[in-house]
């Protein structure tokens, strides 16, 4: 299916969030590696897909309706047999359908466990005065607490991708800190520049959060990713 | 008719000026301002009483612009903002080719009325394609033609700097500031709420204007945002583009929202955005000053390594603490040139390390040029810092009588041989009056001087960044 084809769709059906398996589908497109995904409507279709990944994998909620996955209790991590899988897909069933009885959920997601890398945001918003704008920082406490976060307005050139990484204060994480495994910077780079193409592309979209990215020596993966289409 | 920007061009550099509005409760200003304008000026005042006061300072007036014999470049009104409307029509008809509407109570009066006023305006201006500036403003400032806003503002000299304002004050006070620091005027305009015009086709003018090379903004906020940024980036690869940012966060959007009715905008979004156009962003109006003069005044500095020269060990301290804070490096000397310091440098209770500390060296003019010479000429330094100071010259001038007149003069030579950039650092202490001597002395000789070792730092780091932006695209 073709991004313009998945937000069609979504436009038709009157949403404007796009679940993580299509937010993904299109960042694929777009040239983004994200990490692969089945929708299992079925416990036994779930464990089929985890067997064809390899263990461990993860399972998480898909619903249109449900933004954040992890406070409904629906993303479960580390997955490591068919049994564990089969457990976790009913777990999340029916702990999504308390959370939110209203939510039309379309399955189950099926994802192989990504090894631990630096964790990397890319978001994108839409400022009133410039449009969109790309924002770049490193995950979990270092853009909640600190704030560690840089901007640019949409296109980004070369240098402005390079830029963005470099004046974040954790930018020597990236570097690769004390003998931890550095982040390919090049390919950040590449992704920026791919986001901001993408962005440009598709004026329908409003808001895009790439959250996390796993970033390692040699490659880089998207793991989650949300966008929200403007009403 | 002519393009929009072809007209706006012509109001920048009129021939034929006239004031509507303008009367003895605003001291005249208005008129006494234009008294040095090289070309026609008119007046336009309906009001009787005020006829005795503007004949005396020698102004021809008409009840009505379209009784003017001439075609008129450049209006400035200062009616009632009832009457704008009706003026502006007028001015249309008299197809003049810009207007800058002094008058307030517009949008950024708040109210229901002052915003339908502006729209009122703002829409006879458009649908006739009539270049309106402001409302709520000072205009434009052409120091070469003597079309000026206040009457405290030089004229005569051309010069080669573009100030774009939102604000009538920082418009002016740049105006008044700038030529005391050596830097001078092409022409500037401050536009208030920008109605009509706004910074982006100011920006495109003075990225077109043959006389203007270095460009200065000062901004609250922009009406179409995307359109300013891809203007100023296309401008700023063209002339360096100084921005002072009025307006930052939640209160100084209010204050924004009050004075020019602008939406201020995230602070983080304009620093991205002046990063990403190559501008250069300065936060008030000492450091735009400050920056411009590195622009103008000195060499491009090649790069983060500094020489510097004070004239006492404690200054010497200070000096790299201020420097080192920007992020400079003060390296060590090349051997050659610690060889050529042996030959004459008095060492005791001095050094030649870098910093250097002059001291007991001093009142050998000679000596400390040789020094800086040197400093100039080593291989690992980028640029040469002198700090001159004043207190201590003071004191010694009874050895030396014309002590600051020949070294003024020394540097102005050294300036014109030195490859690299040069800068000095002008420490009055407590000889205020002094100082400023000197440093008028240095700005007649074209020679950046700075207040504090901290502005002469900062300035300089702006100018580096700036420079290595530049080469790196």
């Amino acid at each position: 299916m073709t991004a313009n084809k998945i937000i069609s769709v979504a436009k038709k059906e009157g949403r404007t969030a796009l679940t993580e398996p299509e937010s993904k589908k299109l960042l694929t497109e777009a040239g983004i590696k994200c990490t692969e995904i089945k929708v299992a409507k079925t416990s036994k279709e779930a464990i089929t897909a985890a067997k064809k990944f390899g263990f461990p994998v993860v399972l998480k909620i898909v619903s249109p309706d449900i933004l954040h996955k992890t406070d409904v209790g629906g993303v479960k991590l580390n997955l490591r047999n068919d049994k564990e899988v089969g457990k976790a897909f009913d777990e999340i069933t029916k702990s999504a359908k308390k959370h939110q009885p209203k939510a039309r959920i379309q399955g189950i997601s099926v994802q192989p466990m990504a090894r631990k890398g630096i964790e990397i945001i890319i978001g994108m918003n839409k400022d009133q005065q410039f449009g969109p704008v790309l924002m770049f920082g490193l995950g979990g406490i270092l853009v909640e607490v600190l704030k560690d976060v840089s901007f640019r307005i949409v296109p980004l050139t070369k240098r402005d991708a390079r830029e963005m990484i470099k004046e974040i204060k954790g930018y020597p994480i990236l570097q690769g800190y004390r003998g931890h495994e550095p982040a390919n910077i090049e390919l950040l780079e590449d992704i920026l520049l791919k986001v901001s193409k993408f962005v440009e592309d598709q004026p329908e979209i409003k808001e895009l959060d790439i959250n996390p990215i796993f970033a390692y020596r040699d490659s880089a993966l998207a793991l989650d990713a949300r966008i929200i289409l403007e009403s | 008719m002519e393009s929009t920007i072809k007209r706006l061009e012509r109001a920048f550099n009129p021939h034929v000026v006239a004031v509507v509005g303008d009367k003895m409760e605003l001291g005249y200003m208005w008129l006494k301002s234009m008294a040095h304008f090289q070309g026609k000026l008119y007046s336009v005042q309906i009001d009787e009483r005020e006829f005795p006061g503007i004949a005396s300072l020698g102004v021809r007036n008409y009840f009505k612009l379209q009784d003017i014999p001439d075609e008129i470049d450049y209006v400035v009104i200062a009616v009632p903002n009832t009457v704008t409307p009706r003026i502006i029509r007028d001015c249309i008809a008299k197809n003049v080719c810009a207007a800058s509407l002094f008058t307030s109570g517009f949008a950024e009066s708040g109210t229901a009325e002052g915003r339908k006023l502006q729209d009122t305006i703002a829409t006879i201006a458009r649908e006739a394609n009539f270049n309106l500036i402001g409302p709520n403003c000072m205009g434009i400032y052409n120091p070469r033609l003597g079309v000026r806003h206040s009457m405290d503002q030089t004229y005569g000299r051309n010069g080669n700097v573009g100030f774009i304002s939102q604000s009538g004050t920082h418009a002016t006070f740049f105006s008044l500031v700038s030529p005391l620091n050596g830097i001078y005027i092409s022409k500037s305009v401050s536009y208030g709420n920008a109605a009509v015009l706004d910074s982006t086709d100011y920006l495109e003018y003075f990225g077109n204007d043959a006389d203007t090379e270095v460009i200065g903004i000062y901004i609250e906020g922009v009406n179409n945002g995307r359109k300013f940024f891809s203007c100023l980036k296309d401008v700023a690869s063209r002339k360096p583009v100084v921005i002072w940012k009025g307006g930052v966060g939640n209160e100084g959007g209010r204050a924004t929202a009050s004075h020019t009715a602008s939406m201020a905008g995230s602070p983080a979004i304009w620093e991205a955005l002046i990063r990403q156009c190559g501008a250069i962003k300065v936060e008030n109006l000492s450091e735009l000053i400050d920056t411009m003069k590195l622009l103008l005044q000195a060499k491009p500095p090649a790069g983060d390594r500094v020489g510097l020269a004070a004239m006492t060990g404690g200054q010497s301290v200070v000096i790299t603490d201020a420097f080192t804070r920007q992020g400079f490096q003060v390296p060590f000397l090349s051997e050659a040139s610690y060889k050529k310091f042996t030959t004459f440098f008095q060492t005791v209770g001095a050094s030649y390390r870098n910093p250097l500390d002059i001291s007991l060296n001093f009142p050998h003019l000679d000596r400390i040029i040789k020094s800086i010479d040197i400093l100039s000429e080593d291989e690992n330094i980028d640029t040469v810092v002198l700090e001159i100071s004043i207190a201590l010259m003071k004191d010694l001038s009874w050895i030396n009588t014309n002590l600051f007149d020949n070294m003024i003069e020394a540097l102005a030579d050294y300036k014109r041989r030195c490859a690299k950039s040069f800068i000095t650092i002008v420490v009055s202490a407590h000889a205020e009056q002094l100082a400023l001597e000197v440093k008028k002395k240095l700005v007649a000789q074209n020679i950046p001087c700075f207040s504090s070792f901290e502005s002469g730092a900062k300035a300089l780091r702006k100018a580096v960044d700036f420079y290595h932006t530049k080469a790196s695209t």
